[in-house]
């Protein structure tokens, strides 16, 4: 008779409901802040670390507003980092440096010298443009197709800006990029990343665009515009994913080509599909648990001498990567629905229980995280 | 009024349908049967834009619908339900209705309002928050339906929406779809091999067999037609 009660007063519930709604987005920003904090009484290595973790967050959710939301797969990753990386470099590097290491540079890109909050937003919004620019005409494709396509997109990023000596220098390292990228900006910018993902989620274009992952003829029968809600996606998600590479350049404050790469698009896939490509907790629980096994491994791979013998243990190099893709097809073959199992961290939904965090049934009805 | 005229269809070699024209009234129940493979799904797609037309063209208020604009055509309120069902597996109950409402322009707040509102309609109120993919199959088909009300239709055809019911389930069926007919003000195309329930409902028939129109009409004029008997009751006793 409770639920009678709180019916008759008619604001109640629906306050209640909005703040509910909220949950998902608040667990996963707390979950962000405790690592930040507790990072931050760490050393500056255990920091270092930390930070990288942070910015592949960044990458990864990136990844997921478009193909968590769409279902449809997306290699493009890298490609979008890299657009971003460069564009916020050339844009916020002293003219001093510029001349230095690109000397052919155009004169007004030579003396450009943005904030670094400018150049930022310029690498977000370089990567969601070529995102709308591309997206145009492979926004249809889905399945395989678009997996080659979005695998073409970034082997296309890589080539051109490897080649384009005078605005990237080419296979060179390009030095010099205002390091300004520390613990607290990469967590802010991982939760207003997550906070982008969330709100867009919730927005009826990725309602409609879920529908479409789930079924493409049922959705087009319930009204779906599909190609232009992917489209929108994909624009946010490249903006995103843009955003991940700037902070990667200025965090390590050089820039290497070869960055942006096969190694880095399989790094996010895998993250995304280990931690449940269908829901945001998914993106943001994949990255970090795929840095803490990668920071793992490469302690063993270094080798370590265990505590309170004389034995030292090392493990030949190139585990790191057999582990990751090990992971990977353990998921894939057991839990293809990732850890997260496509669920958002949710209080339970029964009216008697409102203590405590779980997982709800969402998404598929299995077993919870 | 939703009108066909001239239709062919060829897949292949196969004319799944030749030569059929049919139109819909807005308010009518129009049974379209004939026996498997006659072309009663192919229909429906071209109505509803998801199959193109070889020959002939499909007409909405005497306006020519694009071709394979499936999902302006549903915006527009022609809306068809799936032989399949073919729910979002993946989404909730509620949220399979309010995708349609979105693309009728609600917000997520007034979609999930709306999606209860119908929920509570086909007497799945409390199914609603459950995953598409965890209901019985007379559930399942209820939320096909209520998927399609989500558009609000003008014209809606259901394919097989009484398949796999038992007696009891498609009776209720038939009152259910006679009382949409009534609250939505649309015209209903509904498949059907239950010749019981389509006598019952279906103020006008059209007969197909093997891609072609063999009877239309009033149900009881239907059934005392000879072409009908042989090609339709001859070729599948029941
Ligand atoms: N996509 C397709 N490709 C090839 N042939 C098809 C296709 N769709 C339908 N057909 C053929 O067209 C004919 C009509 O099929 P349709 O599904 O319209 O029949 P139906 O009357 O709905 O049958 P049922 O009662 O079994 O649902 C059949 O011979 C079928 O095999
Ligand atoms: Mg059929």
């Amino acid at each position: 008779m409770a639920a009678s009660i709180s019916d008759r007063i008619g604001w109640r519930p629906a306050a209640r409901d909005g703040l509910r709604r909220l949950v998902p987005l608040a667990a996963l920003v707390g979950i962000v802040l405790t690592i930040v904090l507790l990072a931050g009484m760490g050393d500056i290595v255990l920091q270092r670390r930390v930070i990288f973790c942070l910015i592949h967050v960044v990458a990864v959710v990136g990844l997921y507003i478009f193909m968590g939301n769409s279902g449809v797969m997306n290699f493009s990753s890298a490609g979008f980092m890299a657009v971003g990386a460069y564009t916020s470099a050339l844009l916020t590097m002293a003219p001093g440096m510029k001349s230095t290491f690109l000397p052919d540079l155009p004169a007004w890109l030579a003396a450009a010298h943005l904030s670094p909050l400018w150049g930022a937003l310029a690498g977000g919004v370089m990567a969601g443009l070529m995102a709308l620019v591309i997206g145009i005409p492979i926004m249809r494709l889905s399945g395989i197709g678009a997996a080659i396509a979005t695998l073409s997109l970034m082997f296309i990023c890589y080539i051109v800006l490897g080649n384009w000596t005078a605005l990237t220098g080419g296979q060179q390292s390009l030095m010099g990029l205002p390091s300004y990228v520390g613990l607290w900006t990469a967590g802010l910018t991982a939760m207003v990343a997550i906070a982008v993902a969330f709100v867009y989620q919730e927005t009826r274009g990725a309602l409609a665009l879920r529908g479409s992952r789930e079924d493409e003829v049922a959705a087009r029968g319930s009204g779906v515009r599909i190609v232009r809600e992917r489209l929108a996606a994909f624009v946010v998600s490249g903006f995103v994913t843009g955003i991940a590479g700037v902070l990667y350049g200025h965090f390590l404050g050089t820039l290497r080509v070869e960055s942006f790469y096969l190694d880095l698009t399989f790094l996010l896939v895998t993250m995304l599909v280990v931690g449940g490509m269908r829901s945001l907790a998914g993106a943001v629980i994949g990255a970090i648990g795929i840095s803490i096994l990668t920071e793992l491994l490469r302690l063993v791979e270094v080798g370590f001498v265990l505590p309170g013998t004389s034995w030292s243990i090392a493990t030949p190099p190139g585990l790191g990567d057999v582990a990751l893709a090990a992971a990977m097809l353990l998921i894939i073959l057991f839990r293809p629905q990732g850890l997260t199992g496509g669920h958002e961290i949710e209080l339970p939904r029964s009216k008697t229980s409102t203590s405590g965090l779980a997982t709800t049934s969402g998404n598929t009805g299995t077993a919870n995280v | 009024m939703l009108r066909a005229t001239d239709i062919t269809v060829r897949f292949g070699g196969v004319r799944a349908i030749e030569n059929v024209s049919m139109a819909l009234q807005r308010t009518e129940i129009l049974g379209l049967i004939g026996p498997n493979g006659a072309g009663k799904t192919t229909m429906v797609n071209v109505l509803s834009g998801f199959q193109q037309p070889h020959q002939g063209s499909v007409t909405l208020a005497g306006e020519k619908t694009g071709p394979l604009r499936a999902d302006r055509l549903a915006r527009s309120g022609v809306v068809r339900t799936f032989q399949a069902v073919r729910l979002f597996p993946g989404l909730t109950v509620s949220e399979n209705l309010e995708v349609g409402l979105g693309s009728r322009g609600l917000g997520r707040a007034a979609a999930r309002r709306r999606a209860a509102e119908l929920l509570d309609y086909m007497g799945l109120a409390a199914r609603a928050h459950m995953p598409g993919n965890a209901l019985s199959y007379g559930e399942e088909r209820r939320v096909g339906i209520a998927r399609a009300l989500a558009l609000q239709p003008n014209f809606l055809l259901l394919d097989e929406p009484a398949a796999g019911l038992n007696i009891g389930e498609a009776e209720a069926l038939g009152d259910l779809i006679r009382r949409i007919r009534a609250d939505f003000g649309c015209g209903v195309l509904v498949i059907e091999h239950n010749m019981k329930l389509v006598m019952g409902l279906c103020e006008r028939l059209h007969v197909l067999a093997s891609g072609r129109t063999i009877a239309e009409g009033s149900p009881a004029d239907v059934f005392r037609d000879t072409a009908f008997r042989s090609a339709y009751l001859g070729a599948e006793p029941a």
